[in-house]
């Protein structure tokens, strides 16, 4: 029985509620407001890009309305929209939009528990977000501009608003929104950890888990060994902006202004912050990958291929990912020893990968597919991370990184994996969910069209920046107008930023087909994807508690699809072993 | 839940927490290591008001395990904590009488003739006594509600996860502590 | 008035899709069928979709790669260069296999597998000799791949220094400035604080070996002569990127980096190949501020007596900076 009979308000149901599915559905949509912001962002800068100088009517869509004072776009205002796109893009939306939904809304349910294991605290989580989010969108209406140093933030560019205007207010902001921002994940990442360990439901076994939540497990041990470290980085990188202490900043004349700092060092500001920064990125990717193989086994009615080596795939690749952050540090001058260590360990982390990937192929292969649209998206994930993942062996070369680094290869390697893999990742959870989160059915034909017409024009936008960076054109460039050397890519920037126009045009039916079918979708039954795991055993209406009666008792793994000898191709998790029946 | 799962869990939130602190300070020690190697760095001596310190937290934490004991005998802990809460009071005044002791010794946070080995210094102390501050709202607490009598050897959890935390706050410090001596 | 237009557009599109949608259920009403449940069609649909984009997809990427080969960085104009050009073409080579042969076959999967009604997939959870081969081959060739790559870098970043030219390149917000180290091959100390009016680069002509330093707005090299560029910077972090030689190197405010190389292609010699407008060139690589896209330093390779003409004929800095 539901341990809370107290009546709900508005709220408390649905503002300060302490329900995870709520405070997951809140991650989800603050999350896609974040995502309109940023592909916003992107669609204004690639304008400028493919028409340098030419001024855009997008600019009227932008908060705050920065850019149509004074002339228009300039340098400035461009590095702070490519700032604030990844900002939002590699923060908000793929690590709480993604993680902060899915964690929240399928931990408790998979793992057959009430809730987490405090309500409280994940209701704290969302709101510190959501504050980080105030603060940061506030800076859009900062008069010398939000952040622009880059989302990588590098000191000295950061720390002196005399570098760039952005580094003013706007960067303090930047810090201030970010501290909230890591707080929040945190108490969610506590919460996420605790409550497998200790909340599942008889039977529940770590073998019988379902990758989805191995993945959201391991993401949130990432999150807690990680993210500290980029606070104590931004720490030390406020007292250099706001104290005159000189942890990053060393010899400096700036506007022709001598500044008192001595002894500090920028590099030591780059090492803190990857130590988080690369284990981010799979923080980013690895919920989308749990996802995918929940999604991947349903809709082909067999289990996942290798469930034992997945597990272990996702161990090894989180542990490396600590040791590789030199690689976004190659040309620093470090030490060309370490350098070599770090190629080593980078190319290592291929190898889990691939086998990742084998496993996706392996479950495809004789299987009975069902093309919904989050399994259209979940074999974009897998052909999004064996194009990007390859392009990264390029990239983890320390000798080859020489002349690709910064440049728009590494922009279309990482867009790739994240920006294509993990987004995949997170249309796929979002179609595949959808029914338990609302109870209605999202339009098959718009996921059709949104997945074809996305994929598409995915690749036309990022396949094509390999190729500019191979041409030698470096990233965060307002206009690529001033080398003669890059004259001839200016087709190849129109092309993309073609495709970047009609890919943003094309969410458009997503957001529509999402928000529609909340109001006036079909309604859902309670497992329309005819899947094995414990949320599809809860009734479609959603409850407090989750389950009516007792919590189910669980006696098999969650990839019991099409076994012989069993009536259905699937076989829920709490379903108990037939009579000679054996388990997994 | 059941309560006895509750308290684990809650109990467990509290580790994992401690262990994202644990990762804050360690990012703030490997950057002082790291630093340290490249030279331009004035050594100094740690002001003896530390050594108070320590010794001050590390009493305190000693009292917590006392704690329990009493609850057992039904006994009021009001006194126990709030004594706890004072010392980490005279705690926190220890560490500012250091930092003064560093200023008159020439070491500062920022400014002319400051070095980086001293700004590091004030920022690790300072983040400690940040953390412990939020110790001392919840000793605090602890205390009223124990004055309150609202704590019986059944029902504890509050001071216990108060308790882990502060001895928690006493190993950070100790950590520092000998980190800034001997490194 | 044009946010007043944007709000009619999307408002109008919003009504239109929800028009289609309603059409579609009631449609969906009266042939009595679920819209949203996914049929046999569907995955025939999908399924010869996915197949289709075989060709699509991978015509694409041959056609980028013939269509714009003629864009990307000509050969490399260096010997470390050279080097790091051929572990590229292997690298290259190694990923377009796995790529070609991975893509097809997940579409191809997609496709031959689609779902059929009466078809039962087969329950196969798991291979451990398979696991095996695909984590033990992948790994023989990633290892083979690391050491080609580590003995590449290990030559670029430890080049010959002893008969290295030793030039510094100079970065601030927005500009380069070079000085060569003159005929003693030493540069004069320099420091920020020494930075006054002409002295741009803050050289200490205190320092015996600052007379003879020459300081220019365009590098010139002799070729096939090793050089060792040694970058500072004023303000932020810059990034000496010189992307004909495979240099690139960050510039950072309170350290000095390093990149030594030996040109081996004059610009003559590139203008022939690569057109009469070619030119070696500087560029910045790392985010510094807001002409980020415009700093720029030609360099200039030619023969060693054109060279020796060029910087013979340069004022040194004893001449040009006099001692306060």
């Amino acid at each position: 029985m539901s341990d809370h009979h107290h009546k709900e308000t508005f709220i408390t149901k649905y503002i300060f509620s302490t329900d995870h599915k709520m405070i997951a559905k809140q991650f989800l949509i603050t999350g896609m407001f974040m995502a309109v912001i940023g592909m916003l962002m992107s669609a204004i800068f690639r304008v400028q890009l493919a028409n340098p100088g030419e001024a855009s009517v997008l600019y009227n869509l932008l908060p705050g309305g920065w850019l149509n004072e004074d002339g228009g776009l300039n340098p400035d205002k461009y590095l702070a929209l490519v700032t604030m796109h990844g900002t939002i893009l590699v923060f908000w939306v793929l690590t709480a939009g993604l993680s902060g939904t899915f964690a929240n809304f399928l931990i408790p349910l998979q793992i057959g528990a009430r809730d987490m294991a405090s309500g409280f605290i994940n209701m704290l989580s969302y709101w510190f977000f959501f504050l980080a989010t105030v603060v940061l969108l506030s800076s859009l209406f900062v008069e010398s501009g939000p952040a622009s140093g880059g989302w990588t933030i590098y000191p000295p560019l950061s720390a002196l608003p005399q570098a760039i205007p952005g580094s003013g207010t706007g960067m303090t902001l930047w810090l201030y929104s970010i501290t909230l921002f890591v707080v929040g994940s945190l108490l969610g990442g506590l919460n996420y950890i605790v409550t497998i360990l200790n909340l599942r439901t008889k039977g529940m076994s770590m073998q019988r888990l379902p990758l989805t939540v191995w993945a959201l497990l391991i993401t949130a041990i990432l999150g807690v060994l990680s993210f500290p470290v980029l606070l104590s980085c931004g720490l030390l990188l406020l007292f250099d902006r706001s104290f005159g202490t000189s942890f990053y900043l060393s010899d400096i004349i700036i506007n022709g202004e001598v500044l008192h700092n001595v002894g500090g060092s920028p590099i030591l500001f780059e090492h803190l912050f990857w130590f988080l920064g690369h284990p981010e990125v799979y923080i980013i990717l690895l919920p989308a990958l749990g996802i995918v193989s929940e999604v991947i086994a349903v809709n082909s009615r067999k289990p996942i291929f290798g469930y034992k080596a997945m597990v272990g795939a996702l161990l090894l690749i989180a542990f490396l990912s600590f040791i590789v952050w030199g690689h976004h540090m190659f040309m620093t001058g470090m030490n060309p020893f370490l350098g070599s260590v770090f190629t080593f360990t980078t190319l290592l982390i291929a190898i889990p990968s691939a086998v990742k990937v084998f496993n996706y192929l392996a479950t495809l292969w004789r299987a009975n597919i069902r093309f919904t649209p989050a399994m259209l998206f979940a074999i974009g994930t897998v052909s999004a991370f064996i194009t990007g993942g390859l392009t990264g062996l390029i990239l983890g070369d320390s000798a080859l990184d020489i002349n690709v680094h910064d440049t728009y290869f590494v922009v279309g390697h990482f867009h790739i994996v994240m920006g294509l893999s993990a987004i995949y990742g997170m249309f796929a959870g979002v179609y595949h969910w959808f029914p338990k989160m609302y109870g209605k059915m999202m339009n098959k034909s718009l996921g059709y069209l949104h997945f074809w017409g996305t994929f598409i024009c995915a690749y036309g936008v990022f396949f094509p920046m390999h190729f500019l960076g191979l041409a030698g054109l470096p990233r965060r460039y307002y206009t690529n107008s001033s080398f003669p050397m890059f004259d001839g890519l200016a087709d190849i920037n129109e092309i993309i930023t073609f495709f970047a126009l009609a890919g943003a045009i094309v969410q458009a039916l997503f957001l529509f087909n999402f928000f529609y079918s909340i109001f006036k979708g079909t309604k859902a039954s309670a497992n329309p994807w005819k899947a094995n795991t414990l949320e599809w055993t809860t009734p479609v209406e959603r409850i407090h508690g989750n389950w009516p009666g007792d919590l189910p008792v669980v006696t098999r793994w969650a990839y019991d699809y099409s076994k012989p000898g069993m009536d259905e191709d699937y076989v829920m998790q709490n379903v108990p072993l037939k009579d000679g029946e054996e388990e997994h | 839940m059941k309560k006895s799962v509750k308290d684990k869990a809650l109990k467990q939130l509290l580790w994992v927490g401690m262990f994202s602190i644990s990762m804050f300070f360690a990012g703030l020690t490997s950057a002082f290591i790291v630093r340290k190697a490249e030279g331009n760095w004035t050594e100094f001596i740690l002001p003896s008001w530390f050594i108070y310190s320590s010794i001050i937290i590390v009493i305190s934490s000693l009292i917590l395990f006392f704690v329990k004991r009493q609850l057992r005998k039904n006994a009021s802990i009001f006194n126990l904590v709030f004594l706890v809460f004072l010392l980490g009071l005279s705690f926190a005044y220890f560490q500012v009488q250091g930092w003064n002791e560093l200023t008159t010794q020439g070491v500062y946070l920022t400014g002319e003739g400051s070095n980086v080995a001293g700004s590091f210094l004030y920022v690790l102390t300072l983040s400690h006594l940040v953390h412990l501050a939020g110790g001392l709202i919840a000793m605090l607490f602890v205390s009223v509600k124990s004055k309150l009598n609202l704590y019986s050897i059944d029902n504890c959890l509050g001071v216990e996860i108060v308790s882990i935390y502060w001895h928690f706050l006493a190993l950070l410090w100790l950590y520092i502590f000998v980190f800034l001596k001997f490194v | 008035m044009t946010n007043l237009l944007i709000a009619l557009v999307v408002i109008l599109t919003i009504a239109a899709l929800v028009q289609l949608v309603r059409v579609n259920e009631l449609l969906s009403e009266i042939t009595n069928t679920d819209t949203n449940e996914v049929t046999d069609e569907d995955n025939n649909k999908n399924g010869i979709f996915f197949l289709l984009t075989i060709p699509l997809f991978l015509g694409f990427v041959v056609w980028q790669m013939v269509t714009w080969d003629h864009l990307l960085l000509p050969p490399a104009s260096s010997v470390h260069g050279a080097e790091i050009d051929s572990l590229m073409k292997v690298s290259m080579t190694l990923i377009l296999i796995v790529f070609f042969a991975l893509t097809p076959m997940l579409f191809f999967f997609a496709y031959k597998y689609r779902g059929k009604k009466e078809k039962k997939a087969y329950f196969f959870s798991h291979n451990n000799k398979l696991e095996v081969v695909w984590t033990v081959v992948p790994t023989i060739i990633l290892t083979a791949l690391i050491i080609y790559g580590l003995r590449t870098w290990d030559r670029a970043m430890n080049p010959d220094l002893a008969k290295s030219t030793v030039i510094e390149v100079y970065s601030k917000q927005f500009d380069w400035t070079a000085r060569y180290s003159g005929a003693d091959n030493i540069l004069g100390e320099s420091s920020y604080l020494l930075v006054e009016g002409k002295n741009v680069l803050g050289v200490d002509m205190l320092d015996e070996n600052s007379g003879d330093d020459v300081v220019v707005r365009e590098v010139h090299l002799p070729v096939n002569k090793p050089v060792l560029l040694k970058f500072r910077s004023r303000d932020v972090i810059h990034s000496a990127f010189l992307p004909h030689f495979r240099v690139q190197m960050n510039c950072v405010p309170g350290l000095s980096t390093q990149f030594g190389f030996t040109p081996t292609k004059t610009t003559t010699q590139m203008k022939e190949s690569e057109g009469e407008d070619f030119e070696y060139v500087l560029l910045c690589n790392k985010i510094c501020g807001a002409a980020h896209f415009n700093m720029q330093m030609k360099f200039i390779v030619e023969s060693e007596e054109d060279y020796n003409k060029w910087i013979n004929s340069q004022k040194k800095l004893k001449n040009t900076l006099t001692l306060k």
